[in-house]
This record gives C-alpha cells, sequence and structure tokens, in this order.
C-alpha cells in the first residue's frame, strides 16, 4: 500500500511535467530538444542593427545557446505559424525552450511546442500567434473563425484574390 | 589557491573572447537565383512545397510569421532576413506579394550554425512565378 502510494504521488508530480513535454511529429531528422537559450533579434545577432524591443515583433528571433549556438525557430504550435510571437516577451531574456530539434542537413530548424522564463517561470504553450491573431481581430481565441485564421485573415484574402491560388493572376484551379 | 582563481579567471576571458568571435559574423556577397519558399514545409517535406502548388500555402505561411527563404538553383536554402532597405522579416508585405516566384537577387550571406540568412541589397530580376507544379501535384495541402 504504501508502495502503491508512492508510486501515484510519484505520477502525479510527473504528469504535468509529461504534459509539457514536446510532442513528436513524425518529421524526418526530429529529436525532442528542451534546453536554456536567450531570446535574440537574428538580425542584430549578426549585424549590430539591433532596434528595441527585438524590433517589436516585425522581427525573426532566434534562441542563443550559451555555448554560442544560434538556433533558428521555425514553427509554433498553430497551424501555419512561426514562433516570433511567443518569443517576443521574452526579449533579450533567457527561457526554457521545448520543442523539437531537426537537423536536416539542408539546414538545421527548431519547432517550439513550449517555453517557459529560465528558470523557474509557468510553462507556456507555444500557441500565441493564434491568440494575438484572435486578439486583433476581435474574434475569440477558440472560435472557428481563429482555429482556422488562414482562411480568415484580410491580407490573406486580398494576395490570394489578386493573384490567384497558384501565384499566376488568371489561373484557376479546375471546377469539380 | 591564486593560481586556480588565475586559471579560473584566464578560463572565463578565453570563454568570453571565444563567444565574442562566435557572434561576430563576417558578410560574404553573393549573388542568389532561385524560388521564393516557405522554410518550413520545404525543409521539413511535410508536403510538397514549390511552385504552383504550394503557393497558397507558401503565402499563409509566410503571413503566420514563418520564415521566408530563397530555395536557390544551387540547391541551397537561404533565409531572408532584409529586403533592400526593409528589416522586417516576419509577415512582410513586400516578401508575400514574390511568394513562390524566381528571382535573382544580392545581398549579404552570413553563415551560422548551419544556416545561411540573407540579406538582400536589390531585387536584380523577378520572373514572377514560373514553377508550374500544379498539374502534377494539384493544391498543397487541403486541394481545391
Amino acid at each position: 500500500m504504501k508502495s502503491l502510494v508512492k508510486f501515484v504521488g510519484a505520477l502525479a508530480l510527473l504528469l504535468p511535467f509529461a504534459a509539457q513535454a514536446a510532442e513528436e511529429w513524425g518529421i524526418e531528422h526530429e529529436k525532442t530538444a528542451r534546453f536554456e537559450a536567450k531570446v535574440v533579434d537574428i538580425l542584430c545577432e549578426l549585424t549590430g542593427d539591433c532596434p528595441a524591443d527585438c524590433g517589436g515583433g516585425k522581427r525573426q528571433l532566434g534562441l542563443l545557446r550559451d555555448d554560442g549556438r544560434l538556433i533558428l525557430p521555425t514553427k509554433n504550435f498553430d497551424i501555419f505559424a512561426g514562433a516570433a510571437n511567443d518569443l517576443q516577451p521574452f526579449c533579450n531574456k533567457k527561457i526554457i525552450a521545448d520543442g523539437l530539434m531537426i537537423e536536416n542537413p539542408k539546414m538545421p530548424l527548431f519547432t517550439l511546442q513550449f517555453k517557459k522564463l529560465a528558470p523557474d517561470g509557468k510553462w507556456h504553450r507555444a500557441n500565441w500567434f493564434i491568440r494575438d491573431w484572435a486578439k486583433a481581430n476581435n474574434v475569440k481565441r477558440d472560435s472557428d473563425t481563429a482555429e482556422q485564421w488562414y482562411y480568415n485573415d484580410k491580407k490573406i484574402a486580398e494576395t490570394i484574390k489578386r493573384d490567384g491560388v497558384y501565384g499566376i493572376p488568371g489561373l484557376k484551379p479546375p471546377k469539380e | 589557491m591564486r593560481v586556480s582563481r588565475w586559471l579560473a579567471g584566464a578560463a572565463l576571458g578565453l570563454s568570453v573572447a571565444l563567444s565574442s568571435a562566435a557572434g561576430a559574423a563576417t558578410p560574404t556577397r553573393v549573388k542568389v537565383s532561385g524560388e521564393i519558399i516557405d522554410t518550413w514545409c520545404y525543409i521539413t517535406e511535410i508536403m510538397y512545397a514549390l511552385g504552383t502548388a504550394h503557393h497558397q500555402c507558401a503565402v499563409w505561411c509566410a503571413s503566420g510569421g514563418i520564415p521566408v527563404s530563397i530555395r536557390g538553383d544551387d540547391g541551397k536554402v537561404y533565409v531572408v532576413l532584409k529586403i533592400e532597405d526593409d528589416t522586417t522579416n516576419v509577415r512582410n508585405d513586400r516578401i508575400l506579394r514574390i511568394q513562390s516566384h524566381q528571382v535573382t537577387v544580392e545581398g549579404d550571406l552570413y553563415e551560422r550554425d548551419g544556416v545561411n540568412y540573407l540579406l538582400i541589397s536589390a531585387v536584380a530580376d523577378d520572373k514572377g512565378v514560373v514553377n508550374l507544379t500544379h498539374e502534377e501535384y494539384g493544391i498543397q495541402p487541403f486541394g481545391n
């Protein structure tokens, strides 16, 4: 009985941790990864062109580890979205990043699934793109409009209306 | 004791120096021809990610803030961080307008930890969308 209590106790401690650990997506070369890194403006890191607030959301942000490696977060947990919205609040701060490192020979990528302020911040799912999109478009975060933001984004609609789905004005898909 | 402190200080100094050296990148002047692509779909190969078949998805991903790259005719991938004087590289309107286009650009290349970062100083040529892949691949990822 005592060992059962210990087991359940250990499970209770582990479950929240497991829930915040990266999941595999079945992408070639992927490995789950959790590491500490400083959130940096990549253009600033490379060139010294460093506006305030890491560009205020207009720039791709990288993860600079203590060993000097600069990692490019390419994706967050939202569909068709990157990680800039998730990282912007942590500009020039150290975070714990959790996700998938994809060491593709063409180029390495990182998919951010969770993040927290290092060392003891609260874990957050890396899904702040849709959260911010919903707020900007005055819809609920869990609405169908927000979940399918790519069908409801005004700029995308204008682009597709102008150039078509193939990117060539006047070229249309066959009617089914 | 003093020797060990001195060694520790020297090691820290060396570490800082090496770290600074790693961060100080020197660009190479390049001319690149290739197709503007969505970096995520192309690298991960989660779907067919070139040309007309993938144009709509590439617009979605660029609008979602996923880095945009040029898939060079040399087979390399160049992540675009700047286009002429515009340093916006998240949801950049101009890049959105030339998504999937075949372009020739000139710029500065920074190679860092396996990634080619490209700062475009001039778009020398833009042929528009010329990679007609939709007849073979349809519309990626959801079809018509």
